[in-house]
């Protein structure tokens, strides 16, 4: 089996030299008439026909105060021959310079805003003026637009080249407010933060919800609604298990009903029984004005951290607690 | 401008149509700005109110717009670019067009390569199935040109009637009759529709580019204007309608006949020139006491004016006839009945004129509103066979006033013939107002759409620019040609030979160079016609020193085209003239070896030289005192035997001093002049 084909295979390979030589040969036989003189045998027309030459670059007739958004009136790749600048790019290989525009690749690649000069941004601006309507004169100032609007919703449209005109990314919805605007009590405030968890940004008191379960944006966008409004009603709403909370579900400190309650008023209590001065009750002990120092120094130690201020305050009150002063 | 465009697209939103934003309005009603909601859906306590002591919240509504209308107003901001190709064509120096010829092949050769995609995407539609356009796209899916339905049954029928299948469905309806069904009258109507369209033919795939370009000749070959060349138009059209052909078979079998199946024969009769046949068929209809339709008459009207045989009056009295007819079987007409009628009169020449104004009238009466195709017809009609001893009629300056300003929508096939015809006679007028005017026209509004297919463009800005050359200042005229040339249109060598003549009135020659330079690039590289002008015209006087030297540059570049020229071909093309103007400029400018060379060139393409150009030789020789060129020259003009070598001789024994050899070389010259001479000269020969 493999002995016929054997012969055929070097039959084919002889063949394809034969061939190769004969292509070779051919070559210089074409090369030849374009020099030869003219007078020679009738060539085809093929080679008769000149080689198609280039025009000089556009870029010689423009005049220095040409309209340019009209050169680029839209995206469109760096054509080196209708842009007048002497650009260059690209790494200089070896006491050379960068490369110039012309043929140059790296200009091709990146992203140009020919299209976007100023000029065409202004002119732009002024043709869109009519699809425009006036911003409400009542609304001048961030306070008023917060007052009468304080729901702030964010969508994205995306558009690309390409034969379809959806992208899933174009779902996404987000919906921020101020709780400030809203208007809760501070139980419902807490368990609305303990709902939300990590969407509750306290520095700016803002709620976040970003919704993408749903398919279109108009379903993102009354999800996010009927979120919002759960969360508030719910928030108001006070089930029985939440009166079991522990100190460990405290978001802030209380000092009533503390362990430092409960400490300093052991403390004083002894400091009393060692003066034989039992006539105080709790009440009393707890209404002096060094227990409140010392309480609000105990509380805003624990609620805001440890800091120069309130260590020091801390101080002040102990000592003035325990009479060290 | 913008805001005026604008208001077009704009409409402001009532509360009914609310785009899909406000459709989320809250319940307090009021109708949302694109960004901001109000918070009524979460706040319990009524925000929407105004509070006490603030102003009211107006909330201006919002503008709807189509869907095109933002990007027409930013396309407003911008303008044509003077220095590119159309757009069409890809923006490299390498594949930009260079000639109307290169231009239309590089089109085609676009369109050939989405025809192939779309055959290749037809012939094998399995492979093409994936959708991924949204919205859907039909156009990019394969389409189906087979019948699906196999069995003879009348869906087959008007399934294949809907492919434009002409046999097949033919066959089919045979194979009905045959097997004793009856075809319902709306198929057989149908199936008439298709053959009385396409005459009986099988359609072929270029079908109807085919049938454009024809009916161009056909209106071409008229406006040649005579009895022959319509014959041949008619052979070249070659879908005549023949007797007893299917159409005709299928309506002798039909039982029962509608109105719809005699407008149907009528209109193919004519489309395809069986005019009395029509006009029998139409007595048919009316013998059955049926109406016919607002095309139909059309058809007829068409069919009057191109029989044969028949003097203006009559026909002009049946047309009439044809439009009485009209009211009274109460069929309105349309703007195609009069520019038929208008088309039609252009055949009766000048007999045609007062009723072609008649019928403007009436259709003005009417309220039927005027295409550019009526426009088009009366100026054909007014201009197109006048003799200019009678004077020129100034209809077109009323035609003028009447349209400036006006935006058109295309109503009529012939709607791109205005501008070609208008300025044509305003070429023909001499006219640059005029010009002018029509050519504000053209740029108002989307009327550019009506200039026409490549021929007719380039026709139109020809004639354009050649009156512009003649009439316009020079400043302008430059301002035009950097902006018609060449992103608008190729100019012939004729167009350029003006702007050339119109340098020269105005004396500006420098700019002559610049425009050897442009008309190189789109292709007048090998026109002897521009080169010998140009060459006369910088040949012609003398001009200061720079000039000279730009001349000269220009004049080598166009000997070396004559030279590649030569290389290629095997006769030589060197005009005379040519050879006479280079040498000149090169010996003005000073390139006195280049011009010595180009004595060579006279002797080898057996040029003769002309006297001024040998006196300059002989002055240049002078200058440089090389008494061996001038006896070249004297040599030259001896071996043409130009009497002017007397006078050179005579001169050059004057003014150099000969050597020895020389002498004896100039006597043997002269010998053998003078012995063609009288027997006095024969002393001459003392030197020998």
């Amino acid at each position: 089996m493999a002995a016929p084909s054997l012969p055929a295979w070097l039959a084919l390979q002889t063949r394809a030299r034969t061939l190769r030589a004969f292509s070779t040969a051919v070559s210089p036989v074409t090369g030849a008439p374009r020099l030869s003189p003219p007078t020679t045998e009738r060539t085809s027309k093929h080679e008769r026909a000149p080689r198609r030459k280039a025009l000089p670059p556009r870029t010689e007739k423009m005049s220095v105060d040409q309209d340019w958004p009209s050169v680029y009136p839209v995206a469109a790749p760096f054509k080196p021959s209708a842009v007048p600048l002497p650009v260059r790019m690209g790494y200089p290989v070896k006491r050379g310079v960068p490369m110039a525009k012309e043929g140059n690749l790296e200009l091709l690649k990146i992203p140009n805003f020919l299209h976007l000069t100023p000029v065409a941004i202004k002119k732009h601006c002024e043709a869109l003026k009519d699809f425009c309507t006036e911003w409400p004169a009542a609304l001048d100032s961030d306070e008023k637009c917060e007052k009468h609007f304080p729901i702030e919703i964010d969508t994205a449209d995306y558009i690309s080249s390409g034969p379809s005109i959806r992208n899933p990314k174009a779902r996404v919805v987000t919906l921020r407010v101020k709780l400030s605007s809203l208007n809760l009590d501070d139980h419902a405030k807490k368990k609305l933060i303990k709902l939300v968890g990590d969407r509750y940004c306290k520095s700016t008191d803002v709620l976040t919800i970003k919704t993408d379960r749903c398919p279109l944006k108009r379903q993102n966008y009354d999800y996010a609604m009927y979120l919002l409004t759960v969360l508030y009603h719910e928030s108001w709403k006070t089930e029985e298990w939440e009166k079991k909370k522990t100190e460990a579900d405290m978001e802030e400190y209380v000092w009533k009903d503390s362990a430092s309650e409960k400490n300093i008023l052991e403390t004083l209590f002894q400091i009393k029984a060692a003066e034989k001065n039992t006539e105080l009750s709790k009440e009393e002990l707890l209404s002096t004005k060094e227990v409140e120092d010392y309480k609000n120094s105990v509380v805003s130690l624990k609620n805001e951290g440890d800091n120069e201020n309130t260590i020091s305050q801390y101080k002040e009150s102990v000592k003035r607690l325990l009479h060290l002063m | 401008m913008a805001s005026v465009a604008s208001a077009r697209w704009l409409r402001v939103s009532c509360g009914l149509c609310v785009p899909l934003t406000a459709r989320r309005a809250g319940p307090c009603g009021r109708t949302p700005s694109s960004r901001f909601y109000s918070g009524s859906a979460a706040v319990p306590k009524d925000e929407g109110a105004d509070t006490a002591g603030t102003e009211e919240v107006v909330i201006p509504k919002k503008k709807t717009w189509d869907k095109v209308a933002v990007l027409q107003a930013l396309a407003s901001t911008v303008h044509r670019d003077t220095t590119a190709a159309p757009y069409a064509f890809q923006d490299d120096p390498y594949l930009i067009p260079t000639s109307s010829v290169e231009s239309h092949s590089f089109l085609l050769a676009k369109k050939s390569g989405e025809n192939a995609a779309k055959f290749i995407i037809n012939s094998y539609p399995k492979y093409f199935q994936k959708d991924i356009a949204e919205p859907h796209i039909p156009c990019l899916m394969p389409e189906y040109f087979e019948p699906q339905i196999e069995e003879i049954s009348e869906a087959a029928l008007q399934e294949r009637i809907k492919l434009k299948k002409v046999k097949a469905s033919v066959d089919i309806f045979d194979q009905l009759l045959q097997a004793g069904t009856t075809v319902s009258l709306e198929t057989t109507n149908s199936l008439l529709d298709l053959l009385c369209y396409y005459g009986n033919q099988e359609p072929s795939t270029n079908y109807n580019f085919q049938q454009h370009e024809q009916t161009e000749e056909l209106e071409e070959a008229e406006e040649g204007d005579n009895m022959k060349s319509k014959k041949k138009a008619g052979h070249q059209l070659g879908v005549t309608w023949r007797a007893r052909n299917h159409a005709e078979r299928i309506f002798a079998l039909m039982p029962e006949k509608n109105a719809h199946s005699y407008c149907t024969m009528i209109r193919g009769m004519v489309k395809h020139r069986a005019h009395t046949q029509a006009l029998s068929m139409y007595t048919e209809l009316l013998n059955n006491r049926l109406r016919a339709d607002v095309h139909t008459f059309n058809s007829l009207i068409e069919a009057t004016a191109l029989v044969v045989n028949a003097k203006f009056e009559e026909k002009w009295n049946n047309i009439l006839d044809l439009l009485k007819q009209m009211v009274a079987q109460n069929v309105k007409p349309n703007l195609q009945t009069f520019n038929t009628i208008l088309k039609c009169l252009r055949r009766f020449y000048a007999f045609g004129k007062l009723p072609a104004l008649q019928t403007f009238r009436e259709m003005k009466a009417i309220g039927i509103e005027p295409s550019l195709a009526t426009y088009h017809h009366i100026i054909q009609l007014f201009y197109q066979h006048e003799s200019p001893s009678k004077g020129s009629s100034l209809i077109i300056y009323d035609i003028m006033d009447e349209i400036t300003g006006k935006t058109f929508s295309p109503k009529d096939p012939d709607d791109d013939m205005f501008f070609q015809s208008a300025m044509r006679v305003c070429s023909s007028l001499r006219d640059l107002e005029l010009a002018y005017q029509v050519h504000g026209l053209l740029n108002t509004g989307d009327n550019r759409k009506f200039i026409g297919p490549d021929p007719r463009r380039n026709f139109y800005y020809s004639k354009f620019f050649s009156l512009l050359c003649l009439m316009e200042q020079i400043d302008v005229t430059l301002k035009w040609y950097k902006d018609l040339i060449p992103s608008v249109f190729f100019p012939h060598s004729q167009t350029l030979i003006d702007l050339l003549q119109a340098l020269d009135v105005a004396n500006r020659l420098e700019m002559i160079p610049q425009i050897w330079k442009d008309s190189k690039e789109y292709g007048h590289t090998f026109r002897s016609d521009l080169k010998e002008e140009i060459l006369m015209l910088m040949a012609r006087d003398q001009h200061p020193p720079e000039l000279q030297a730009a001349f000269a540059d220009c004049a080598a570049d166009i000997k070396s085209t004559y030279e590649s020229q030569d290389a290629r071909q095997t006769a030589s093309e060197w005009p005379a003239n040519s050879l006479n103007y280079i040498a000149i400029l090169f010996l003005r400018a000073g390139r006195t070896q280049e011009a010595w060379k180009m004595l060579g060139l006279f002797r080898k393409h057996n040029k003769i030289p002309r006297n001024e150009l040998l006196n300059e030789f002989m002055d240049s020789a002078k200058a440089s005192s090389s008494p061996a060129q001038a006896v070249e020259v004297v040599k030259l003009a001896n071996s043409f035997s130009l009497p002017i070598c007397e006078g050179l001789t005579q001169r050059l024994t004057a003014d150099f001093t000969l050597s020895q050899e020389q002498k004896e070389a100039l006597g043997d010259l002269t010998a053998l002049t003078s012995d063609s001479e009288s027997d006095s000269d024969s002393d001459t020969s003392k030197d020998k």
